[in-house]
C-alpha cells in the first residue's frame, strides 16, 4: 500500500544543519509534506563528511555519511549558494511556492542573508517561519552558538544527572537536539493549523534550551516552590528499590530493573534465588526497608545477575510481570524481534552511484492507522535534485541552469571539504572507542530482514 | 480534546495543545488520577492538590472525574466523544477495548475521532504486554548503552525524559491527523510506543553497526579531553575551544584563552601531541579552568564564538539573564496553592502565543460545567451520579 501521508500537499522549505531543524523536518517529510533542503557546494555539512559508509573516505564520500542519511530521509536535495544575489533570488522564488521555511541557525546569519521573516513575508505573507537556535531569537545570548550538550548544560537538566557524588554526565548524542526538533514539530502544526483556520502565518521561535527545560518541570518548580536543588543519584529512585542496571554475562553487558511493589520484590527474590545467597532478606521487607539499605541491597542483586544473560533475565522478569531490560546494544535493536514485528527499522535504498546496499534505519515512534508514512526515501545525495526543483517547479530553461552550474550557485559535488575517517576498528577497540565489531554484519543485516517476519 | 492521560506521558500531551489553546478535558476516575501523587509537593506536603509536576503536566486543562469501570461512566464518555476531535490515552494496551472504548467503538459514535493511544512498546509486537519505568525504556530504547563513564554501569537521564518525549511525540502525531482530518474529514488510530520514542533519535549509534559492524559505547573520557565538563570554582563549565577547524584558532590562542601558558608547548599543540600527553594536559585544564568562574568563562568565550556551555543549576535558570528576556517563565494561580511561577512554553508563536491561564484543575473542579453546560445534566442527576460513585 503506498500512501501520501497526513501532510500531502505541504511544502517546506529547509535550510538546516545537523539535527535540529534536519531531524524536525524529517519528521513532517516522513508524514508526507514535500521538503526542500537547500545546502550549499561551498560550506560542506559536517554530518556529510563524517561515519562514512565501510569507513571508505575515496570517491564522493559526502553522499556517504551516516549522520545525513539518519537526518534528511523523503526531503529533495537542492544546492544553494546564498551568499551571492542569484542564489539568494532563488530561494525567494522558492519562499513564494513554500507555506513553511524552516532555518537553524543564529540570528546574525539570517540576518546578513536579508532572510529574516519581516523580510519574506513581503514576498509570502502567510508564511510560517521558524527559526531554532540555542538560546532564542531574541535576548542577550541569542548570537551565543550552542551544541546539544551545550543547551542541554544550560536547561538545568546536566546538572540532575550523573553518578552520585561525581560530575554531571550526558548521552553520548546531541540528545537535546531531538527534544528542540519534537517541540518544533508541535509548534509548526499549531500554527498550520491557525493557518487553515485564519489564512494567517507567523514567525516560530525555538530556544532549544527551553525546550530541555521544559522537560524537566519537577526540578524547576521544586526549587520555585522548595527552594530545593536535588544532588544527583546515579540510577537510584526516590520511590522505587532495588532500581538500577546491573551487570550481567559476558563484557559489557547490563541489565535494568525496576521493583515499585512488595509482591514485585518478593517475585524478583525468588527467581534470583537471594535467600541462598542472603541470611536475612527482612531487611529488605518493605519498600522503607529496600530504600534505606538499597546501596547493600544492588550489590547482592549485581552479584548475582552477573551469571545471568540479560536478555533471558529480562524475559524471565518480564514474564513474572516485572520491569526489567537489558541494555540494548545496535545489534540487539536491530535484530530485535519486537521492533521488527513493528517495522521499526525500515529498510531504505541508497542512490546506486553511493554503491551502498539497502539498509536499516529507524523510522519514527509512531503508527497511523489510516494515512501512515510514506515508503521511505534515503537522504539526497548532493544537488539529487537539482533540476526537478529549478526546472520543474521554478521553471528556469536550460541554459538558466546550465548558467547557474557553470558560475556554481548550484553544483554537485562540494567545492571544500576533507573526509573524516574514523582509526581502523582494532585502533578504535584498543582505544575503548568501541565494544566491538562484526566482521560479518552485512551478512547479518541481509539475513536478519530478508526473513519473514 | 479528551485527555484519559494519566501520570507524565499522556497529560504532557494534553498540556502542549492546552496552552496552545485547545479546549482539554481532563477525565480522572473520581479518586483522582496517581500522576497526583507525583513528588516534588508544594512545601513537602503530600496530599491530592498538591503535586508540582501535576501543576505543570495539566495546565489550563478542564478536570473532570468519571468512573469508567461502571456502565453510566462510559456512556456518559460516549456523550462527550461525540463533540471530541482528539482523545488521547496512556492505558495498557487492551485496556480501552476492555472498558468497551476502542477505536472501533469510538468510531461509531463519532466517524472523525482521532485516538491516540500512547504505551510503553506499542499496541501490538511481543513485548506489547511488557512492564517498564524510565530506566528499564532508556535500556531497551538504545540510549542507556551509550550514556554513562566508560568504566561503570550505564546511566540514564534524572526525571522522567522518556515519557516527557512520548507526550511530545503524541502531540504531533495528534496535529498531524488533525491537518489531515481537517481536510479530509476521517480520523484514525494513532500508536506512540515510548520504547520507540528514545530509539528513534539515536543519531548514528545503530548506522555505526549497518555502516561498519561497530558497536558503540560509553567512551573513554580521557583527561585531556578538550570539550570534556570541568569543574570551575563556583560550578561545572562546557569548554568547546574551536582549536584547528575550518574558523578555528591557533593552538597559542586558544591556549591564552584557557588560561594557562604551561599549554603553549609542542606537547600539546596538535590533536596527536595532546593525546599523547592527555594525563599531564588534563592536570592542567582542571588547574586553569579550576579557579575561573562559569559565567566569566562563558561570557569570554562567546565573545570568541568559542561555542562553551555552562551548566546551570535550577535556581540559575531562573535568574538566567536570557530567560528573563524571554520571559520563560510565566505566573499562574492555582485555586489552593495561590500563585506560582511556572516554566512558561518553550516555543514563541508571534501571533499565537500559549497562554497561561491556570494550572491543574483540582479534582473535579469543572465537573458541573461539564455535565450541566455541555451534557445538559440537572442539578439532581448529577448529585445521583455522585452519590453512585459515577462521578
Amino acid at each position: 500500500m503506498t500512501s501520501l501521508g497526513p501532510l500531502h500537499g505541504l511544502r517546506v522549505l529547509e535550510m538546516g544543519q545537523l539535527i535540529a531543524i534536519p531531524s524536525a523536518m524529517k519528521m513532517l517529510a516522513d508524514m508526507g509534506a514535500q521538503v526542500i533542503r537547500m545546502e550549499s557546494i561551498h560550506r560542506l555539512e559536517s554530518y556529510r563528511n563524517a561515519s562514512l559508509y565501510e569507513n571508505n573516505s575515496e570517491g564522493p564520500f559526502w553522499n556517504r555519511g551516516a549522520n545525513f542519511y539518519e537526518q534528511n530521509r523523503n526531503k529533495l536535495g537542492l544546492t544553494l549558494d546564498l551568499s551571492r544575489p542569484e542564489g539568494l533570488g532563488l530561494l525567494k522564488e522558492l519562499i513564494q511556492v513554500s507555506d513553511i521555511f524552516a532555518e537553524n541557525f543564529t540570528p546574525r546569519v539570517m540576518k546578513s542573508f536579508g532572510i529574516e521573516y519581516q523580510d519574506l513575508i513581503k514576498i509570502r505573507p502567510d508564511l510560517i517561519m521558524v527559526s531554532s537556535t540555542g538560546y532564542g531569537f531574541d535576548g542577550p545570548w541569542a548570537n551565543f552558538g550552542a551544541t546539544g550538550p551545550a543547551t542541554e548544560s544550560a536547561s538545568g537538566m546536566a546538572l540532575m544527572t550523573g553518578y552520585r557524588d561525581d560530575m554531571p554526565i550526558m548521552p553520548e548524542i546531541p540528545y537535546i537536539d531531538y527534544t528542540a526538533a519534537e517541540h518544533t514539530v508541535f509548534a509548526i502544526m499549531s500554527a498550520l493549523i491557525h493557518r487553515m483556520s485564519t489564512g494567517e502565518g507567523q514567525f516560530i521561535d525555538i530556544s532549544q534550551t527551553e525546550t530541555a527545560s521544559a522537560t524537566v518541570p519537577e526540578a524547576l518548580l521544586d526549587f520555585i516552590v522548595n527552594k530545593r536543588i536535588e544532588p544527583r543519584h546515579g540510577n537510584d529512585d526516590p520511590i522505587m528499590a532495588p532500581h538500577g542496571c546491573f551487570s550481567c554475562e559476558g563484557i559489557d553487558k547490563w541489565i535494568t530493573i525496576a521493583v515499585k511493589t512488595d509482591e514485585e520484590w518478593i517475585t524478583l527474590s525468588k527467581i534470583l534465588n537471594l535467600s541462598n545467597h542472603v541470611d536475612d532478606l527482612t531487611k529488605y521487607s518493605t519498600v522503607l526497608d529496600r530504600l534505606t539499605n538499597k546501596d547493600e541491597l544492588h550489590a547482592l542483586i549485581n552479584a548475582i545477575t552477573q551469571s545471568w544473560n540479560n536478555h533471558e533475565l529480562t524475559h524471565i522478569l518480564q514474564q513474572n510481570g516485572i520491569a526489567a531490560g537489558s541494555v540494548m546494544e545496535s545489534p540487539d535493536l536491530l535484530f530485535d524481534k519486537h521492533l521488527k514485528e513493528r517495522s521499526f527499522y525500515e529498510i531504505v535504498e541508497h542512490h546506486p552511484s553511493t554503491g551502498m546496499p539497502p539498509l536499516p534505519y529507524a523510522s519514527r515512534p509512531w503508527k497511523f492507522s489510516d494515512t501512515p508514512a510514506v515508503s521511505p526515501k534515503a537522504a539526497p545525495i548532493m544537488g539529487q535534485d537539482n533540476e526537478l526543483i529549478l526546472k520543474d517547479l521554478l521553471g528556469k530553461t536550460d541554459e538558466e541552469f546550465q548558467q547557474l552550474l557553470d558560475t556554481q550557485i548550484i553544483g554537485f559535488e562540494p567545492t571544500q571539504g576533507t573526509p573524516v575517517r574514523a582509526p581502523d576498528p582494532d585502533e578504535q577497540l584498543r582505544q575503548g572507542r568501541m565494544q566491538r565489531y562484526d566482521s560479518d554484519f552485512k551478512e547479518k543485516i541481509r539475513d536478519f530482514y530478508n526473513s519473514p517476519k | 480534546m479528551l485527555d484519559l492521560g494519566h501520570y507524565i506521558a499522556g497529560p504532557y500531551c494534553g498540556k502542549l495543545m492546552a496552552d496552545m489553546g485547545a479546549t482539554v478535558i481532563k477525565v480522572e476516575p473520581p479518586d483522582g488520577e496517581p500522576g497526583r501523587h507525583l513528588a516534588p509537593f508544594v512545601h513537602d506536603k503530600p496530599s491530592m492538590e498538591s503535586s508540582l509536576p501535576f501543576f505543570y503536566l495539566n495546565s489550563n486543562k478542564k478536570g473532570i472525574t468519571i468512573n469508567l469501570k461502571t456502565p453510566n461512566g462510559v456512556s456518559l464518555l460516549k456523550d462527550l466523544v461525540k463533540d471530541t476531535d482528539i482523545i488521547i490515552e496512556n492505558f495498557s494496551p487492551g485496556t480501552m477495548d476492555k472498558l468497551g472504548l476502542g477505536y472501533e467503538t469510538l468510531k461509531t459514535i463519532n466517524s472523525s475521532v482521532i485516538l491516540v493511544s500512547i504505551s510503553n512498546f506499542g499496541q501490538t509486537g511481543p513485548y506489547r504486554d511488557y512492564q517498564a519505568t524510565e530506566i528499564t525504556e532508556y535500556a531497551l530504547g538504545g540510549l542507556m548503552a551509550i550514556f554513562g563513564a566508560y568504566d561503570q554501569p550505564p546511566i540514564k537521564h534524572a526525571l522522567n525524559q522518556a515519557q516527557i518525549k512520548a507526550g511530545t511525540n503524541a502531540a504531533n502525531a495528534a496535529l498531524m491527523a488533525t491537518y489531515w482530518k481537517i481536510l479530509h474529514e476521517t480520523g484514525q488510530h494513532i500508536d506512540v510506543s515510548i520504547q520507540e520514542c528514545i530509539a528513534y533519535g539515536l543519531r548514528d549509534t545503530t548506522s555505526n553497526y549497518t555502516y561498519t559492524g561497530a558497536v558503540r559505547r560509553r567512551q573513554p573520557n580521557h583527561s585531556g579531553d578538550l570539550t570534556r565538563i570541568r569543574q570551575v570554582s563556583d560550578g561545572f563549565i562546557l569548554p568547546n575551544p574551536n582549536v584547528n577547524t575550518s574558523r578555528g584558532l591557533d593552538w597559542d590562542t586558544v591556549a591564552k584563552f584557557i588560561g594557562s601558558d604551561e599549554l603553549i608547548d609542542d606537547r600539546f599543540s596538535t590533536p596527536t601531541a595532546r593525546l599523547q600527553n592527555a594525563e599531564e594536559l588534563g592536570e592542567i585544564l582542571d588547574r586553569s579552568y579550576g579557579h575561573q568562574k562559569k559565567f566569566e568563562t562563558f561570557y569570554k568565550a562567546h565573545e570568541l564564538r568559542f561555542i562553551y556551555g555552562i551548566i546551570l543549576s535550577a535556581e540559575e535558570v531562573l535568574e538566567n539573564p536570557q530567560y528573563l528576556h524571554r520571559e520563560y517563565f510565566v505566573d499562574v494561580e492555582h485555586p489552593i496553592a495561590g500563585p506560582i511561577k511556572f516554566p512558561g512554553a518553550p516555543f514563541k508563536l508571534s501571533k499565537t502565543p500559549a497562554q497561561f491561564n491556570s494550572t491543574a484543575p483540582t479534582l473535579g473542579q469543572h465537573n458541573r460545567e461539564i455535565f450541566r453546560d455541555v451534557l445538559q445534566l440537572t442539578d439532581a442527576q448529577i448529585t445521583s451520579m455522585r452519590s453512585a460513585q459515577i462521578l
